[in-house]
């Protein structure tokens, strides 16, 4: 069955092959002299203030915890989008599974419904 | 060496080499990336063994949204290292025993005697078209329906918890409503005054 | 396909509970002004499942969703107390937390998603719904701990829990894969009979066990998985410590049933020996440590650990050498048990409470003190608690008491007894001693006690319940007798 993943492989080298030749073309063929004012970071011509990493908002976390959940929601769909023909076609299921669903579907866009007005996909 | 074996032990070896990396690199953002590429290997393991569904939901759910999750925790904690590292040497050696004490224990009642192809047969061949996302999907409906309805159900309650913890409105934060801006009308902005002239 | 439509009535309870958490959420969201809304819809939600609940009762046993769910009459009279158990902890910590400013409607969202989650575990018959339901439970709890996002040890508390309780569920997760493996089942009546028949891998199996034991000992909150209880307890708001200290034991104690009894009983001696551990060192451990304490809820949390150790002394007598004649008393006494603790937990915590004022929390031993000269009537209904907690004659904690320690005697281990009743007659100084500041030293704060009178109400009766049930502990015994017997 491996040699059904050839494309998939061939499609990782590529991808690979030009995420890393650029690189590394770059820095073999450009120029590569560095000093200490090449070096740091540029920050309109000051000397740098503070450290470049500072602390994120925690509404980031927010919008990431909420992409997390519905990620997760459009996971759950993948293996009706596969069979739904299938139950279709022996006809008795197929309103109980489509229903089964849409309740899935339902509670969470209460959720969606509940956040959007409770303000928390506002950036204030 | 079959090529599928050499395969596995290819994904397996850089596996715990990314693991490895994720609780000794000094970096916590370094340690996040290792565990992508951790979750990267695991998936590929996954599909060996024909766990298709489960794999591509490692990488979209894992490595796509999670390790997001990570990363943005990882900058807003600002985590000082240095102070983390305090005690580390002082606990290490009753650490490794009990750590190294656990690890034989689980090895001797987990080794292949137990958990050995005979002891678990491999499942038969699936036939041409299998899928396992197929499979999966024909029971998740129906069998396991009532899981799956209160699966939908928990992932609400992280959304409302988490609304609840992290939302706050901020006092006095100044910004722009534009649908008020565009249903402005002259009479709002400006206020005509009738007043004597004034002489001069 | 030999899938038929499931048949909803037996979980019809489950179903509207869920209805009503949505219904909660969508009108709070609409109506952010009205602020009795939320609760008021809660409380009334809790009642008519309670409804709903005793009129689909069936004395028989039945399975729906495939065999995922079972209906029975341990499974609904538990549900009954546990929607009891949230409604009275729902009002006792109202005025609590509007005092706080902590009273937003997703408090109340999360109290019935949390109550669905624990009617799942109740209603398991497989382990993926009673895993579900755990995490549904845990994560609505973790979040109402961390509520107060105002106090530093509300957060401290909140993540503690979360990062502990988020371990122990990976235990019970490698616990509950390693029984799959070994008896190719994850549906109890399924691995009984892998077990029955010996097909199970006997080393795989205990291992499996070994997690799920600790799994297990984490949501009772005994030793060794005790750490977060003390500091969880007294870190989260007293209104949502008063809802750990309750229904979740209900809930952890039906998980207990469901895995070890359902699933696991043909290996009783193996889980007998492992609890047997558990409970005895939870029992020590809690009445030493809480002597300590100078912090009531702290006390109390160690008070729960050494509680819960006595539960599980029911639990572990209950099949001796292959006798199952003792199996029926033995896990009545211990289902009469937790029922108990609940009851005396709501009283407790309920007295914490009503002492609090806003920005003032009654949650020191001192702060009790001369409670007598305030308010005769309330020292008496917080003496009453005491005494029965420390299991003087004649209150519930007694016969809750004496009826494990029946259970562990039929069984034989006699030095088990013995050990139980001397921590218990140590564990008998502290509670004493809260009972003698409130008598005999003069009040730091001589003022009288202001609180809602649906709360003094409440809690008045709640007392009166504790000494009521002592007079009279026969009904509920039975009742809980009954109760397994027609579900086993």
């Amino acid at each position: 069955m491996l040699e059904n993943y050839f494309p998939v492989l061939v499609f990782i080298l590529v991808g690979l092959g030009f995420g890393v030749a650029p690189v590394i073309l770059g820095r073999v063929l450009a120029p590569y002299r560095p000093d200490g004012e090449k070096l740091s970071p540029y920050e309109c011509g000051f000397e740098a203030f503070e450290d470049a990493r500072m602390k994120f908002d925690v509404r980031y976390y927010l919008i990431a915890i909420l992409f997390i959940l519905f990620d997760l929601e459009i996971a759950f769909l993948f293996p009706w989008a596969t069979v739904f023909q299938e139950f279709i076609a022996a006809g008795e299921l197929a309103w109980f599974v489509f229903g089964s669903v849409m309740v899935f579907l339902a509670i969470l866009v209460i959720g969606y419904i509940v956040e959007w007005k409770n303000g928390a996909l506002d950036w204030e | 060496m079959e090529f599928k074996t050499f395969v596995f032990y290819f994904l397996a070896v850089i596996l715990v080499f990314a693991a490895l990396r994720v609780i000794t690199a000094r970096n916590p953002v370094h340690a996040a990336l290792y565990l992508v590429l951790a979750f990267f290997n695991a998936s590929g393991i996954w599909l060996l063994l024909q766990a298709e569904f489960l794999a591509i939901t490692l990488v979209m759910v894992y490595v796509g949204a999670v390790m997001v999750l990570f990363l943005f925790v990882v900058m807003m904690l600002d985590i000082n290292l240095d102070r983390l590292r305090q005690g580390f040497w002082s606990y290490l050696p009753v650490g490794s025993l009990i750590g190294v004490l656990m690890a034989v224990e689980m090895a001797m009642v987990l080794g292949g005697r137990y958990f050995g192809l005979d002891a678990m047969p491999a499942p038969p061949d699936p036939q041409a078209g299998y899928s396992n996302t197929r499979e999966l999907g024909r029971v998740l409906y129906t069998d396991y329906v009532y899981p799956f309805e209160l699966a939908s159900l928990v992932l609400l309650v992280a959304m409302v918890a988490a609304v609840a913890l992290t939302l706050r409105k901020r006092k006095g934060t100044k910004y722009i409503n534009p649908s008020e801006q565009v249903a402005v009308k002259r009479e709002g902005r400006v206020e005509l005054v009738k007043m004597p002239a004034e002489k001069d | 396909m030999n899938f038929v439509v499931p048949d909803f009535y037996p979980a019809a309870a489950e179903i509207f509970v869920a209805i009503m958490a949505l219904v909660v959420m969508l009108a709070s969201t609409f109506a952010r002004g009205v602020r009795w809304l939320a609760y008021a819809l809660t409380q009334f939600t809790l009642i008519a499942a309670a409804f709903v609940t005793i009129y689909t009762l069936k004395g028989d046993v039945s399975y729906t969703f495939s065999n995922l769910f079972i209906g029975d009459l341990l499974g609904d009279l538990l549900k009954l107390l546990i929607y009891f158990s949230m409604a009275i902890a729902l009002l006792y910590g109202r005025g609590y937390l509007a005092d706080r400013n902590i009273d937003k409607p997703e408090y109340y969202v999360l109290a019935l998603l949390m109550t669905l989650g624990m009617m799942v575990m109740v209603t398991a018959n497989h382990m993926l719904p009673l895993y579900i339901g755990l995490e549904m439970m845990s994560l609505g709890l973790y979040a109402m701990v961390a509520f107060d996002r105002d106090s530093a040890r509300s957060t401290e508390a909140g993540m503690k829990y979360f990062v502990l309780g988020a371990l122990a569920s990976g235990l019970l997760l490698y616990g509950m894969s390693m029984i799959y493996g070994a008896t190719g089942s994850l549906e109890f009546s399924g691995i009984a009979n892998a077990v029955y028949h010996q097909a199970a891998n006997k080393t795989v199996l205990l291992f499996g066990i070994v997690f799920l034991m600790a799994g297990i000992s984490f949501k009772l909150g005994v030793v060794p998985f005790h750490m977060w209880v003390p500091d969880v307890y007294q870190g989260a708001p007293s209104a949502v410590t008063l809802i750990i200290a309750t229904a979740p034991k209900l809930a952890a104690f039906a998980m207990a049933v469901r895995l070890l009894i359902w699933g696991l009983f043909d290996v009783a001696e193996q889980w007998q020996s492992m609890l047997m551990f558990v409970a005895v060192l939870s029992i020590i451990l809690g009445n030493l440590a809480a002597i300590a304490q100078t912090n009531l809820k702290r006390m109390l949390a160690y008070s729960g650990i050494s509680h819960m150790g006595f539960m599980l002394l029911g639990l572990l007598s209950g099949v001796v050498e292959g006798d199952r004649h003792y199996a029926l008393n033995a896990y009545s006494s211990a289902m009469f048990y937790a029922v108990s603790y609940v009851i005396m937990s709501l009283a407790s915590f309920g007295m914490i409470i009503l002492l609090s004022r806003a920005g003032f929390e009654a949650d020191s031993i001192d702060d009790f003190k001369g409670l007598n000269k305030r308010s005769p009537w309330f020292a008496a209904m917080m003496m009453f608690v005491m005494f029965s907690m420390a299991g003087i004659p004649f209150f519930i904690g007694f016969f809750a008491k004496l009826s494990v320690l029946q259970a562990v005697v039929a069984a034989g281990y006699l030095w088990i007894a013995i050990i139980a009743v001397v921590m218990s007659v140590i564990g008998a100084f502290y509670y004493l001693r809260v009972v003698k500041v409130m008598y005999f030293d003069p009040p730091v704060d001589p003022a009288p006690i202001h609180a809602p009178a649906e709360l003094r109400v409440l809690l008045s009766a709640n007392g009166l319940a504790i000494a009521a049930l002592g007079l009279a502990p026969q009904a509920l015994m039975s009742v809980c007798a009954y109760a397994l017997l027609a579900s086993l």
